[in-house]
Order: C-alpha cells, then sequence, then structure tokens
C-alpha cells in the first residue's frame, strides 16, 4: 500500500512571494521597469469643499515644455462607478470635495509636469457646503447631487438625492417597540466612530500604455483588477476588451485599491500619449487628500433584555457620512444590516443603514468593512446593558450568542460556530476574572474588556470565480486566478491547495500575476469570501487535471484510470505498483509525439439575482477579543497591555499564516481604535501626512498579543475553511472600549480613544462623583 | 550644480554625476536602478526607504546625494551573499515577517543596523529599533520575532 | 512619488569657518545644512527655497566629543543625536541626556539629526533643549566677528528665533561637569507613543549635597513658544522639598506657562498633562537623590 507522504494542508507554509519581497525584486507602484520613452502623469486637485470653478490658462499649460498631453473636464465629460455614477472622471464647473481631480497631465518628466499644473490657475466661487452627517439631514441643507436621479444604477438604489440619503438598507424581524416596552432593563446610546484612511505604504500608482489603435494596457498594484476594467472601460467608452490590467505586487490596499479612485485618470491621459508608456505614483500627501475615506459612523442603539438575562430586542439606526459618492460603499450596506444587531440571537430587531451624502470625498470600505464600527457600538452596548441588570458581560454574552440552527434571516440557518469558544478562550488568555475589579497602582488604573463579533460573508451578485492551472515541461504547474494577494496569504493557500490535491512538490507550482486578458469581463470575487471562491474554483481544476493525467497515463499502462493516483510527484498503479514521474512525462512525453499539456479550469458563478444589491449571505466569519489596559488617572494616556484576538476560521489551512493576519488585525485595529482620524476644516482634509495622520508604531502595539485559532469547520468551505483577514478586526475597538470602562468606570463612546477625550471624561466623572458625594452628605 | 560623486554601494565601487537637489533615494532607484528602498511618504516619517550608510540605519529621501560622496551604502539588495539569503531574510521568510511586502526592505535594513551594535537584541530593544518603520498590516509581531530568531541563530 | 520636489539649490561643502562666512554674508540665501530632517521637508513644502545649502557636518572640529571631569562635555556642533544614545561618556555622566536620546524620533532621524542643527532649529518642542537646559548648556558660536558663548537659557527667543546672527555658526556646546550624587529625568506625553504629536514634556535636575537637594532644574517643553526652565519654581525645591514645596513649585509652573491650543491637544488639557508629568519627576528626582547612601 502506496501512502500519501505529503500532508501541506494545515500545516505552516511561507508566503509565496516573500523571497523576492525580502530581497527587494518585487514589483511595486515606481518599480515597473521602463525606459527613457517612459512620461510622468501628475493630477491637478480641488481644494475646496464645494465651489464653481474656472480653469485658467490651460492653453499655457499645454505648452509648457516637454508636455504630451493634459485633460481637463471640458476634453472629458464623463461619469464613474461601479453601481452608481456618482463621481465625475474629471469635475466640470463645480467641484463637489476638496482632492477631486481638475486635470491630468502626461509630460517627459516629473517636473514638467509639476510645472504644468502651476501653470494653471483654479478660480473658485465658494458654495455653502455640508460636512456632517447632522448638516447633510438639515431642512435646507445644500444638495450634494441635484442630479441624482439621472446617473445611470439611480434605480437601483433606495436614494432620496433632496435629503442628502444615497441609500438605504434595513431589515426588520418581530415587534420591536413592543419587545423594549416590556423589557426588564433598556439601554439607548449614540456611538460614533471617525473617518478614516486606508493609508496603504505603496501609494497608488502604475503604468498605462496605449497599443495599437485603442487597445490600453495598464501595469498596476490593484486588489480588484476584473472590476476596475469594467468600471474604466464604461467611463472611457471602451469596450472592456481593449483594456489590459496587469497586476503586479500590491503594497497594501485595505479596501483602497479594490474601487477605481484615480486609475481613470491614467487609463485616459494614457490614450492621449501617443503610444508612449504612462507613469502615475502619487505622493503621501496627494494619497491623503484625494483617494478614499473610510465613512464615518454615527449609531443609535438601542437594546433591551427581560429578567431571566435574555436579550429581547434591538433597534440600531446606523448613518455613514459617504461623501460624495456612495458607489464604493454600496455592497457594504447590507452587510453592516446583517451584521447589525451584534451576534445575537435576538427574537426582535430593526437595523436601519443609511448612507449620507456630503461634501467629503468618496467613501470606499476599509478592512473590517466598517462591521467593526458597527461593534464598536454594539459590543459596548452589551457591556453596558450588563452593568444595568447586575451580569457578568460573559455570561449575558454566552445566554444570549448565536447558534447553529438559529433562523435569523429568511433562507438563512445559523450554521455551527466559534463564538463561544473565541470568547472564552480569548478571556482566558487575558486572565480575565468576572469578580475582578479595577486595579489602581499610583495614577494608572488596569482593567480588562471583552467584545465579540460577526461579519457576514456574502457573494456578491454576478460575482464570479475562476482559476486555470496548466501543466506543462516547461512551466511545470502554472496558475491563473482572478483574484489578487495583497499580503495576506492569498497566493500560499492557492499553492497549499494544488500542491495537496495533486501530490505535487510545492516548487513546481507557480502563481501567474493576475491578468485582465485571461478572462472575460465581470464582477469578481474580491474580499470578504476570496478563499471560499477560489477554492472551489481551484478544487473543480485540480480534480479534472488529475483526471486528465490520470486518463493519458491510464491508456499509456493499458490499465484502468481507478488503479491509478497521484503520490509524490508521480503516476503510480496501486496494482501493478508501476510509477511514472510527472516530471518526466511533462518534459520528455512517452516517446511518441511531442509531451502532454494538460489544462483545466473552473469557474463559478453566483446564482444570486443580478441586477439587485443584495448578495447571497453565505456564513457569518465569527470572533472574539479581549483587552487589558492601563489608563493614566492623570493624563488620560493609554496603553493596552494585552490583546486577544480569536476567529472561527473553519479550518486553518495555514495555521501560522492565520496567526500572523490575526496579529496584524490587533495592531491594526489598535492603530484605528488609539489614534486615528480623518479630520477636514471646512471639508479640506487636513491631515495629509503621517505626521498628522499618525497610524501605529512598534511603540503603540499591544505589549502582548495573544492569537487564538478556533476551527469549527464550514462545510461548504475549502477543507471546511472560512475566510479570515477582512473579518479579523470585529471587535477589537469594543474589547479596548470595555477594558477602559473596567479600569475607570468611564465609558467612551467615540472612536477613536484619545488621550484627550479620556481625561475629559475623567474629569467630567470625577465632578459628577464628588457632586454626588456632597449631596448625599447634605442628605444625611 | 553637479557634483561627481564616487562612494561603495553593496561592495561595488561607485562613480556617478548627480545634482546638488537630488536625493539618495533618488539616486539609487534611478540612476542604479536598486528598486528596494522604497518611496512612502517623502518626509522620514515611514523608513519604507531605509538603507545604511556609513554603518547606521538613515531615510534615503532625506539624504542629499552630494553628501553620499565618500561613504559606504547598503540596501536590501545587497544583504544576500550572491544566491544565500542573509539570515535576516531566511528568519522573515519563516516566521511570517512580510505580508504585503512595501515595509519590509526597510524593516531589514534597520534590523541589520541594530543587529550590527547588538547581537543579541531583548524584545524592546527591537521594538525601539523599528520605531521609525512603517508596517500598516500590522506584522510588528511578527517581525519582531524574525529578527529575534535570526539573532539567536547567529554566532 | 518619482517627482525630484526639492526645487534647485547649490550645496556646498565648505573647508574653513572662514569660507562658510563668506557664503552667508552672500547676497544669496543660505541655509545651514546638519541632518537635513525638518530643513528638506521645508523645502519640499516651499516653506525655504534656498539658493545655496552649507553643509556643516565636516568642518574640522565639528564631529569632536570630548570629556574631562574638571571641564565637562563638549560635543561638535555636527554630532549625531545618535551619539547621546550611545556615547558612553554621556551614559555615565549625562545620564538625563541620554535618556531624553533614547525617546527622540527614530533612529534614522537620529543618525542624522546634529545637535548643532537640532538646538538652532528652536523648536517649542525641541526634547533635546529640554534636557540640555538642565545641564546648563553652553552655545559656542563663530561669526565673521569672533566667537561668543551663549548659554542655552539666553539663546531661545521664542517662535523659532534664536540669538543667532544671521552670519553666526554653532560650533560646539558645552556641558560643565556634574557631580556624581545628579540625577535627572524626562516625562513626556505623546499622542503617538514614538513621541510624535507633543501633548507635553517635562525634564527635572538636582543634586545632592549632604542632606540638601540642590541645583534643581525644571524645563517644560511645548507649553511656550520656546523651550523653557522655569527658575522660580526651581527656587522653591532647594534643600529639602516636601508635599507643600511641590505643590508650590507645580503652582508657580502653571503661573509661568503659556500653552497653545494645537489641532490634538487644548491649552487646559496641555496644562493638566504637564502637571501631571511633573509631578512624577520631581517626586522620583526626590526618592532617587534621598534613596541614595550618604
Amino acid at each position: 500500500m502506496v501512502m500519501r507522504k505529503t500532508h501541506i494542508i494545515g500545516k505552516p507554509f511561507p508566503l509565496v512571494e516573500a523571497q523576492k519581497k525580502l530581497t527587494g525584486t518585487s514589483c511595486y507602484a515606481g518599480d515597473e521597469p521602463f525606459g527613457p520613452d517612459l512620461l510622468h502623469a501628475r493630477i491637478l486637485f480641488s481644494t475646496r469643499g464645494h465651489a464653481r470653478f474656472q480653469l485658467r490658462h490651460v492653453d499655457v499649460a499645454r505648452k509648457q515644455p516637454g508636455v504630451v498631453a493634459l485633460i481637463t473636464g471640458a476634453d472629458l465629460q464623463t461619469r464613474l462607478g461601479a453601481t452608481i455614477e456618482d463621481r465625475m472622471l474629471l469635475a466640470v464647473e463645480e467641484v463637489h470635495f476638496a482632492g477631486q481631480p481638475l486635470a491630468v497631465v502626461a509630460a517627459e518628466s516629473p517636473e514638467a509636469a509639476s510645472a504644468a499644473l502651476a501653470a494653471m490657475e483654479v478660480v473658485y466661487e465658494d458654495m455653502p457646503g455640508v460636512y456632517d452627517i447632522e448638516s447633510a439631514l438639515a431642512a435646507n441643507a445644500p444638495q450634494v447631487h441635484p442630479a441624482m436621479a439621472t446617473y445611470r444604477g439611480f434605480d437601483k438604489l433606495d436614494a432620496q438625492p433632496e435629503r442628502n440619503i444615497a441609500h438605504r438598507v434595513s431589515f426588520r424581524r418581530g415587534d420591536v417597540d413592543a419587545a423594549l416596552a416590556q423589557a426588564a432593563f433598556v439601554v439607548e446610546r449614540t456611538y460614533t466612530a471617525a473617518p478614516l484612511q486606508h493609508a496603504p505604504l505603496e501609494t497608488h500608482g502604475g503604468v498605462a500604455q496605449l497599443q495599437g489603435q485603442d487597445e490600453l494596457t495598464m501595469w498596476m498594484h490593484v486588489q480588484a483588477p476584473f472590476l476596475q476594467r469594467q468600471i474604466i472601460a464604461r467611463a472611457l467608452h471602451m469596450p472592456p476588451e481593449n483594456l489590459r490590467i496587469i497586476t503586479h505586487c500590491v503594497g497594501g490596499s485595505f479596501g483602497s485599491k479594490v474601487f477605481v479612485s484615480v486609475e481613470g485618470l491614467l487609463a485616459a491621459i494614457a490614450r492621449e500619449a501617443g503610444g508612449r508608456p504612462v507613469r502615475l505614483h502619487l505622493t503621501r500627501e496627494e494619497e491623503f487628500l484625494a483617494v478614499f475615506m473610510t465613512p464615518a459612523m454615527r449609531a443609535q442603539v438601542t437594546m433591551g433584555l427581560d429578567e431571566a438575562g435574555r436579550i429581547v430586542a434591538f433597534r440600531g439606526i446606523y448613518d455613514w457620512n459617504v461623501g460624495a459618492s456612495v458607489d464604493a460603499f454600496l455592497r457594504e450596506m447590507q452587510r453592516i444590516a446583517l451584521a447589525g444587531t451584534g451576534p445575537y440571537a435576538i427574537p426582535h430587531a430593526e437595523v436601519q443603514v443609511n448612507a449620507i451624502y456630503t461634501h467629503l470625498l468618496p467613501a470606499a470600505p476599509m478592512r473590517g468593512l466598517s462591521v467593526a464600527q458597527v461593534h464598536w457600538a454594539v459590543e459596548q452596548l452589551v457591556d453596558e446593558l450588563a452593568e444595568e441588570a447586575g451580569l457578568s458581560p460573559l455570561l449575558l454574552r454566552q445566554r444570549n450568542l448565536v447558534k447553529g440552527g438559529d433562523q435569523l434571516f429568511p433562507n438563512f440557518v445559523m450554521h455551527a460556530n466559534g463564538l463561544e469558544s473565541c470568547i472564552l478562550e480569548t478571556t482566558r488568555a487575558i486572565g480575565w476574572q468576572p469578580d475582578q475589579n479595577r486595579e489602581v497602582t499610583g495614577t494608572i488604573a488596569r482593567g480588562k474588556g471583552m467584545a465579540m463579533g460577526w461579519s457576514p460573508i456574502i457573494i456578491s451578485p454576478g460575482c464570479k470565480s475562476r482559476a486555470t492551472i496548466q501543466c506543462d515541461g516547461e512551466n511545470l504547474c502554472t496558475v491563473i486566478v482572478d483574484g489578487v494577494d495583497v499580503g495576506q496569504g492569498f497566493y500560499a493557500f492557492i499553492t497549499q491547495l494544488i500542491a495537496f490535491e495533486l501530490n505535487f512538490p510545492s516548487e513546481w507550482i507557480t502563481v501567474l500575476p493576475t491578468d485582465t486578458a485571461n478572462y472575460e469581463s465581470d464582477w469578481q470575487a474580491i474580499y470578504n469570501n476570496l478563499l471560499w471562491s477560489t477554492g472551489k474554483v481551484l478544487l473543480q481544476a485540480t480534480a479534472e487535471l488529475k483526471r486528465q493525467i490520470l486518463s493519458y497515463v491510464s491508456e499509456l499502462w493499458e490499465e484502468p484510470m481507478t488503479h491509478l493516483d497521484l503520490v509524490d510527484g508521480d503516476v503510480i498503479s496501486y496494482a501493478t505498483q508501476r510509477r511514472l514521474s510527472v516530471l518526466k512525462l511533462l518534459q520528455e512525453g512517452t516517446g511518441d509525439g511531442p509531451p502532454p499539456v494538460f489544462r483545466a479550469t473552473g469557474v463559478y458563478e453566483a446564482t444570486a439575482k443580478h441586477d439587485g444589491l443584495d448578495g447571497l449571505l453565505q456564513s457569518f466569519a465569527t470572533t472574539g477579543f479581549a483587552a487589558e489596559v492601563a489608563v493614566n488617572l492623570e493624563t488620560g494616556d493609554l496603553k493596552v497591555l494585552q490583546l486577544a484576538g480569536a476567529a472561527d476560521v473553519g479550518h486553518a489551512i495555514n495555521p501560522e499564516g492565520v496567526k500572523a493576519q490575526l496579529k496584524g488585525a490587533i495592531i491594526q485595529s489598535t492603530s484605528q481604535t488609539l489614534l486615528e482620524e480623518l479630520r477636514f476644516k471646512d471639508g479640506v482634509p487636513v491631515t495629509l501626512d503621517f505626521m498628522t495622520y499618525p497610524i501605529a508604531t512598534t511603540a503603540d502595539m499591544p505589549q502582548k498579543i495573544h492569537p487564538i485559532v478556533v476551527e469549527i469547520p464550514q462545510s461548504s468551505g475549502p477543507y471546511g475553511a472560512r475566510d479570515l483577514s477582512n473579518h479579523a478586526l470585529v471587535g477589537a475597538s469594543a474589547a479596548i472600549g470595555n477594558a477602559i470602562y473596567r479600569a475607570t468606570g468611564v465609558r467612551i463612546r467615540e472612536l477613536p480613544i484619545t488621550a484627550q477625550r479620556l481625561y475629559d471624561a475623567l474629569k467630567q466623572f470625577h465632578a459628577s462623583r464628588t457632586r454626588a458625594d456632597a449631596e448625599e452628605n447634605r442628605g444625611q | 550644480m553637479k557634483h561627481h560623486i564616487s562612494f561603495t554601494i553593496n561592495g561595488q565601487s561607485m562613480e556617478l554625476t548627480v545634482l546638488s537637489h537630488q536625493t539618495l533615494l533618488e539616486v539609487i532607484r534611478n540612476d542604479l536602478r536598486l528598486t528596494g528602498a522604497k518611496h512612502g511618504c517623502s518626509t522620514g516619517e515611514c523608513g519604507a526607504c531605509s538603507v545604511i550608510m556609513n554603518g547606521e540605519v538613515v531615510n534615503a529621501c532625506m539624504v542629499l546625494a552630494p553628501e553620499v560622496d565618500g561613504t559606504d551604502i547598503l540596501t536590501v539588495e545587497g544583504l544576500s551573499d550572491g544566491e544565500e539569503l542573509h539570515p535576516l531574510q531566511k528568519s522573515f521568510i519563516d516566521h511570517h515577517g512580510v505580508q504585503c511586502g512595501y515595509c519590509a526592505p526597510g524593516m531589514l535594513i534597520s534590523a541589520k543596523a541594530l543587529l550590527s551594535r547588538t547581537s543579541r537584541p531583548h524584545e524592546e530593544e527591537i521594538r525601539e529599533a523599528l520605531v521609525g518603520n512603517l508596517c500598516r498590516c500590522g506584522a510588528y509581531a511578527d517581525i519582531i520575532k524574525s529578527i529575534q530568531v535570526a539573532s539567536r541563530a547567529r554566532r | 512619488m518619482e517627482t525630484r520636489d526639492l526645487k534647485p539649490f547649490h550645496y556646498i561643502r565648505p573647508e574653513s569657518l572662514q569660507e562658510a562666512g563668506r557664503y552667508l554674508a552672500s547676497e544669496e540665501a543660505v541655509k545651514l545644512l546638519g541632518g537635513g530632517n525638518t530643513l528638506l521637508l521645508q523645502i519640499r513644502s516651499g516653506q525655504e527655497s534656498p539658493d545655496i545649502l552649507l553643509d556643516v557636518k565636516h568642518l574640522p572640529g565639528f564631529g569632536d566629543v570630548r570629556y574631562h571631569h574638571n571641564q565637562g562635555l563638549k560635543l561638535g556642533a555636527a554630532v549625531n543625536l545618535q551619539h547621546l544614545v550611545v556615547g558612553l561618556e554621556i551614559r555615565r555622566h549625562y545620564p538625563l541626556l541620554h535618556q531624553t536620546a533614547q525617546k527622540l524620533a527614530s533612529p534614522q532621524v537620529r543618525n542624522r539629526a546634529t545637535i548643532g542643527g537640532t538646538l538652532a532649529w528652536a523648536s517649542p518642542i525641541s526634547e533635546l533643549a529640554a534636557a540640555m537646559l538642565c545641564y546648563d548648556a553652553v552655545c559656542h558660536t563663530w561669526s565673521p566677528r569672533g566667537h561668543r558663548e551663549i548659554p542655552l537659557a539666553e539663546f531661545y527667543l521664542g517662535d523659532y528665533q534664536t540669538a543667532l546672527a544671521r552670519d553666526e555658526i554653532i560650533t560646539h556646546v558645552h556641558l560643565p561637569p556634574f557631580p556624581n550624587r545628579t540625577y535627572g529625568i524626562y516625562h513626556r506625553q505623546t499622542v503617538r507613543h514614538d513621541g510624535r504629536r507633543m501633548i507635553a514634556g517635562a525634564a527635572v535636575l538636582a543634586y545632592r549635597k549632604q542632606q540638601a537637594l540642590t541645583h534643581w532644574r525644571i524645563a517644560v517643553l511645548g507649553m511656550d513658544n520656546r523651550p523653557k526652565r522655569i527658575p522660580d519654581a526651581e527656587a522653591v525645591l532647594e534643600g529639602t522639598p516636601g508635599e507643600a514645596e511641590i505643590a508650590r513649585a507645580l503652582e508657580i509652573v502653571q503661573e509661568q506657562i503659556h500653552p497653545a491650543d494645537v489641532d490634538y491637544a487644548r491649552a487646559d488639557y496641555r496644562r493638566a498633562s504637564l502637571n501631571a508629568l511633573l509631578k512624577q519627576a520631581i517626586t522620583e528626582v526626590i526618592h532617587h537623590l534621598q534613596s541614595i547612601r550618604s
């Protein structure tokens, strides 16, 4: 009996591209090798939130030395969007947000491009703008998109343009008002979260070149090349097949390189550059000014508990400041609605999700998909309710968490999940005790808190996944997929899966750069279900490939296929003990004719309805976090001493890779929770560098990090696995918030938790306590 | 203004003509086509362009090209010994010290500078040595571990 | 990002102070180049557009570090801040300077930043200046008119202005020797824990003479248009300070500071933060000095 020796699934496996990344030979934005023919593009961005404008001296700019092409909104009037075209490629007459592109130039050198921009003058006539949710919703507020009803895609949205409501999603079950009226304890609160920026270390950029008549090739560093092709081609009125996007290494995306921001402008200017390659690479300041923000949230949440400690009712109204474009945020709204109650089986629940237009830069989802912000609210609310009812926050969670078999949504029965393990293991990791009070040493107070999380994995309507594997003598085993590795270990997963299924040495397998020339243009799996859907199509392709190889050898050996198998890179016969090296077969053939080439493709296409926005709820990722913090009671200075994060990944195909993602999520969450806030003055971003928009350094990371992997298999996932990287942040910020409360008695309901915010709350808390003591004394 | 400068980079002698207002980062990326050091901010905040100059880690975006005259420069491309990876590089691979990878060259350079003066740094020293290198993926924990393991493996 | 964002200038490396002086006396806009950490940012942002950058890092004696137990410490203007972290003479004889330097920015910045350049930049939040003020540092300068000695306490005029004349260059900084029983401590609060976004910072130093604690130094930063000492508060602590003296010193400090609102912290909050940091620092200095066996 021959046993399979290789069991690569569930074992540590290094990142596939690691060696290139660590020797400086990977190709990121700005690294693309092009000769002296290369032109340099720069963009002129608006510096006002809402204004009419005139662009002067465009002709002078065009005649500057070294200028090859220059386009303004007067030359190219077109709209941009995946679902709703609520953005202009280039502004015409009016700017709707600071950072909106006004002109794009290509020139012989970066200096010449800058000089051309400087030669133009923008004359603004300011118009009243709305920059926050309250003013956008106020009566008689200026309308951000008065002509919204004429935009392509408008019919798919539930919008009220005159009220600046871009889109609404809601769900309801039971009778929330009645349940709240009967509840023993009710807590109603408002929580907010600041706008953030993805801030990948690699700013947006790439190279584009016109080839032939109207065929454009773009070498980009984006997360969703197929989606970008569709959006750009439509905006530029090109047949999608004339646009080819080849994706090289992505230096971080976190959601900012999914939808089109400046890529459309690069395409537009490259079409005017006479066939010469054009490079665009944003400066850090431009990246902060003009790419995407992740929207600010206002959450009005109410929860009711009965005498038995069961959560009986929930109402959540989640308002999002999506800036001047909702397009990139639309598909997150269903997700937010489904996650909006928190991971609890609540009989009466109502969630409303509203996207509000303002004159700020366009919104796009960030890692955590805004579900992270939802949990900032819900998971602190649960602690507030537990306090009100005198229950342990752990017990309250355990009693109410959603379990396998619960039917919370039509056509969806909750699967077995790891919520309880996540919360038990994280609280155990940091030594959480139910009866533990805060510890104060001098001016430092320490406390521990917890939070759970769930995040829907949704298959977008029309979403496709494709994988093609080819085995030949020259390249051995090459893989083409439509997804992109952005550092989350996607290519490692692909390699592991193929090595396991075909029993090939992993060194044979090469994942090729994603290239839109390989498949037709369409919506693609991007972030929340990439592993699930790509796993599905890889399993199809490997099964077919294995069949092809065994069938070939079966004919050669005149043995039935059922006797044959692939083992350690060989075809073997269980019946005759014959053995043939696949490598030899591919490179030398069998003597007659050329060596064989095997090729198979797997395709998955979502069956969900194509015209709407609602996708198919496939499963929930579940998480748990526990934090210990130290607060300086005099200064509000906060340190995260420990942060434990657990996620149910179904089956950890690459356990160390899963832990790396969890640790990364813990650090990124800490950064978002304590430090990050995009700030504006009259709608103009003022946080334009890493000084004013600080992200966590090694000095800010939690002192101890505990990544915990929970595995409750997902029956439909590859080997029972479930997606993780995006969902791994959900709940972390609330765990920190709850720990602060335990340490200080102060509840922070606004993100980020800055030291000044904490100081103010502590001061207010002590003032009210002193007042209460005084009144008590008077009473005696 | 033009300057003729000579220096060594990754062990090789080099002579170049540069302008006063060029930076070391532009020289190594554009003139020498070594693209391991990255543009990340141009304000000396992110450390993606870190290189070692005369044994000390610096941000190449904050060094003027004429200042390089007579110095010894090491970039990430000079870490490995031909095909043989540097122990730090191996350790970063084994311990997931890299995610998107954009910060990785700078991280390696800072780590190399640290290990050349402290052969067995403890965790706190590694954290301090990396405060000038931002990683947006949040891979710090595994980067620190990679450096620690590499330092223990060295004799 | 490929853009050559520095506007053209001439880089010149003078061989002598006299040569540097000739450039400084010229009609051209001349800037001295030390580590360049601030200057290059200013050029990139258009705040400065010099014709000439004079790289003074290679002038004779500018890289010297000399310590003598009777004469104290001489630090050449071009010595980098990293030397304050690694230099044995600093660790041993000026531990507050060593401790403060460890917290300054990042290794990348410290390796480039020079002592002369950092002091001359005169930032109101200069942590280096706070530590140097505690050690009674004196700036030694050169100009075509000769040499000058300017105590650091008189060097800062506020709002990034210094006592330096247009054609004057810091050649070195001198710190007098301090007795063995000197102890100092630096505390700061910043938004990001690597030191970015300064809320408040305070350095405190004193030494013990028999049973008395004397030579108190309190230097604060971020609390005014320049880093400064608060001599009136220092005076209150002379001798054997107790709770009442500490409280009085803190009160005086609060009277003599004028912090501004910044976009990440209000003035009243910065005051409160400083108060907490200073109280902690003074208490720790007293505790440490009193615990030394006599």
